[in-house]
């Protein structure tokens, strides 16, 4: 059982914020996701849940419990740190042994609990070597089996999968997420990998600045994302953002063509943003197509499809998928074509999601 | 063959590494050397007698009084190794703990633990020579001061504490060497490391004891073999704050001081003695360097790579 409830939740290194009041809950069980561009203070939210930094303001309670002044080894919190921080001087049987046995457990149940573990992380033939003589993807499981032995109540991962090459990285991944399904204790998850947060999450919290932006299931995020901000940063290639004026219900780009409203909107703004994914854009050759103008850049070829990025005439890129054997040359002349209903909306102040 | 012709480069490079070789084999080697071959031979003063084989080293092992001068000095060499390993490197290694931590004024303690290893021995012997005379001094009027009186010892002027007085002065001129170096080995632990342990305990002594104490094991291998050699070649201090003689009666003599008077006499018997001096001189060197090896072959092993 774990249910995680942050409340105005602040952090200041001497005079610098960088924590603005979060509030959070986590539900028991849940696999979370805190994912935004570095510095964004996602592993400082981190550090204040296990109670590696104190908390300036504001209150954090594990299970209705105060956990403010809780030090970090009394709260039923286990980390797996980016760098994995293995004792270099312990074998693998010692570094998960080691706080097991802090916990006042009696040898027989350390043996035990490091016998489950390494079964399942496939760790038997690894207990008597040094960190030093490990691959990174067994440091990885190692790191991952000195929290699991302390039955934690609540798993915190810091980037845990930044330090392994690309083959290796999708493997844990789907490692981590079957370890969630089989233990199902509540995890953190720290990431500025989308994928990593759309592939696990139940929830995933996305971050900027400080601040909390939008929290929500992965097809929320990509589907109904609050703002601007949570729109270009879940999705790849990001979401292509249009200042557009609206007249009646027909919407243009000075100079660049006009479209009829691709969506319902009920707001009354007559400038603001379009967001569109490169999936609801087609383009065509076609100079008198109702759609904006653009000119190409470049193409990019990923074998099972490409995409083509294009500027408008007001200077913004905006990324299209196409067919992979849909050619396009730099410096063509095209038209953009936005698909029905497939639009976003923002306000051109502060980038809030306008309502449909 | 490749033929050795010599260019610009190598020329600097000799002209350069000439001078400083030569002082070494004049100044270091030599007198090693010379010192191995005059502990054979029977010594008039400061004329060489016969070859004498291994009499020399008979009689400052076995040969009364030098074999209990001998004893009583290296006796003392010990206690000092023992009380400097907890004085000095004991206290370095927590004092280092403290400053790592980033405790308040670690900046400041920084500087002010470090700053004395930088006075000469010289110096530091004389400073604590004045700080503990018996009416005058610093210490005793501090403790007349504090009311407590009994404390107020001739810490220098008798047997009991002489010795200790010494000690003390010498681990408060050099603590801050082990503190630095511990420093450095600690600098080098992962901060990730130290923040694993935090999740795991709350404990600082099994912080200190599990995971930054082996991890400083480097530091220590270097602290404790510097230390014991340092103990073992003993000199400047007691020479300055004791005399030639260990004073009083020979309660501070150490091999050092023991091995100057026997070599070179001193100002109560004019009477020199090479053969024996050198003998006494081999002795020390073969047991520093045999057993500094073995402590350093000892303390590697437990070494690792971080």
């Amino acid at each position: 059982m774990a249910r995680l409830a942050l409340r105005g939740i602040k952090k200041r290194f001497k005079n610098t914020e960088v924590l603005h009041g979060i509030d959070l809950d986590i539900g028991d069980r849940e696999f979370v996701v805190f994912v935004g561009p570095s510095g964004c203070g996602k592993s400082t939210l981190l550090r204040l849940i296990a109670g590696l930094d104190p908390i300036s303001d504001g209150e954090f309670h594990l299970n209705e419990h105060l956990m403010n002044d809780v030090p970090p080894s009394k709260r039923g919190i286990a980390m797996v740190f980016q760098s994995y921080a293995l004792y270099p001087h312990m074998d693998v049987y010692e570094n998960m042994a080691f706080g097991a046995r802090l916990m006042g457990l009696d040898k027989a149940e350390v043996e035990r609990r490091i016998a489950e573990t390494s079964q399942m992380l496939r760790l038997d033939e690894l207990l008597k070597r040094r960190p030093r003589e490990l691959s990174g993807g067994q440091r990885q499981r190692v790191a991952i089996g000195r929290a699991l032995v302390r039955k934690p109540d609540v798993f915190l991962l810091d980037e845990p999968l930044s330090n392994l090459d690309a083959a290796l990285r999708s493997e844990v991944r789907l490692e981590i997420a079957r370890l969630h399904r089989e233990i199902g204790g509540t995890m953190i998850y720290v990431t500025h990998d989308q994928v990593e947060a759309m592939t696990l999450a139940d929830k995933i919290v996305v971050m900027n600045l400080g601040r909390i932006e939008q929290v929500g299931s992965p097809r929320e995020l990509y589907e109904r994302p609050a703002n601007s901000f949570v729109a270009t940063f879940i999705g790849s290639p990001k979401m292509a953002l249009i200042d557009v004026t609206r007249d009646g219900d027909r919407v243009g780009i000075p100079g660049g063509g006009t479209i009829a409203l691709p969506n319902q909107l009920a707001a009354p703004d007559k400038a603001f943003r379009l967001g569109i994914r490169p999936d609801a854009i087609k383009l065509t050759r076609d100079p008198n197509a109702e759609g904006f103008k653009a000119t190409i850049v470049y193409q990019e070829y990923l074998g099972d499809n490409a995409f083509a990025y294009a500027r408008l005439v007001n200077g913004t890129m905006i990324g299209a998928r196409t067919l992979p054997n849909e050619i396009y040359d730099p410096d063509e002349a095209v038209t953009i074509l936005i698909e029905p209903g497939q639009a976003h909306f923002f306000s051109a102040e502060d980038g809030r999601r306008l309502s449909a | 063959m490749p033929k050795l012709r010599m260019t610009g480069r190598g020329l600097w490079i000799t002209v350069l590494l000439a001078p400083p070789l030569a002082f070494v084999a004049l100044f270091i080697v030599y007198p090693i050397i010379a010192a191995f071959a005059y502990a054979f031979f029977d010594w008039q003063g400061l004329m060489r007698g016969e070859f004498s084989w291994l009499d020399n080293f008979h009689t400052v092992l076995f040969v009364e009084p030098y074999a209990s001068w001998t004893r009583n000095a290296f006796t003392h060499n010990i206690m000092v190794f023992f009380a400097l390993l907890v004085l000095q490197n004991g206290l370095g290694f927590l004092l280092a703990y403290a400053l790592w931590r980033d405790m308040p004024g670690a900046r400041f303690h920084r500087v002010a633990v470090f700053l004395p290893v930088v006075l000469s021995t010289i110096i530091v012997g004389y400073l604590w020579k004045l700080f503990l005379h018996p009416l005058f001094g610093v210490v005793n009027q501090s403790f007349r001061g504090l009311g407590m009186p009994w404390l107020a010892q001739p810490w220098l002027g008798q047997d009991s504490t002489a010795l200790w007085a010494l000690i003390f002065a010498n681990a408060w001129h050099m603590v801050g060497f082990p503190t630095l170096v511990f420093l450095a080995g600690m600098q080098r632990i992962p901060t990730e490391i130290l923040d694993a342990a935090r999740m795991e305990t709350q404990s600082e002594w099994v912080k200190i004891t599990k995971i930054v104490w082996p991890l400083c094991a480097p530091s220590a291998t270097i602290v404790f073999v510097l230390l014991f050699v340092g103990a073992f070649n003993w000199f400047e201090l007691p020479y300055i704050m004791a005399g030639l003689d260990g004073s009083p009666y020979g309660s501070t003599d150490v091999l050092g001081l023991y091995f100057y008077r026997t070599a070179f006499g001193n100002v109560s018997s004019g009477q020199q003695d090479f053969g024996l001096g050198s003998a006494l001189a081999v002795l020390i060197f073969v047991f520093i360097a045999v057993v500094a090896s073995i402590i350093t072959v000892r303390l590697r092993s437990r070494e690792i790579e971080l």
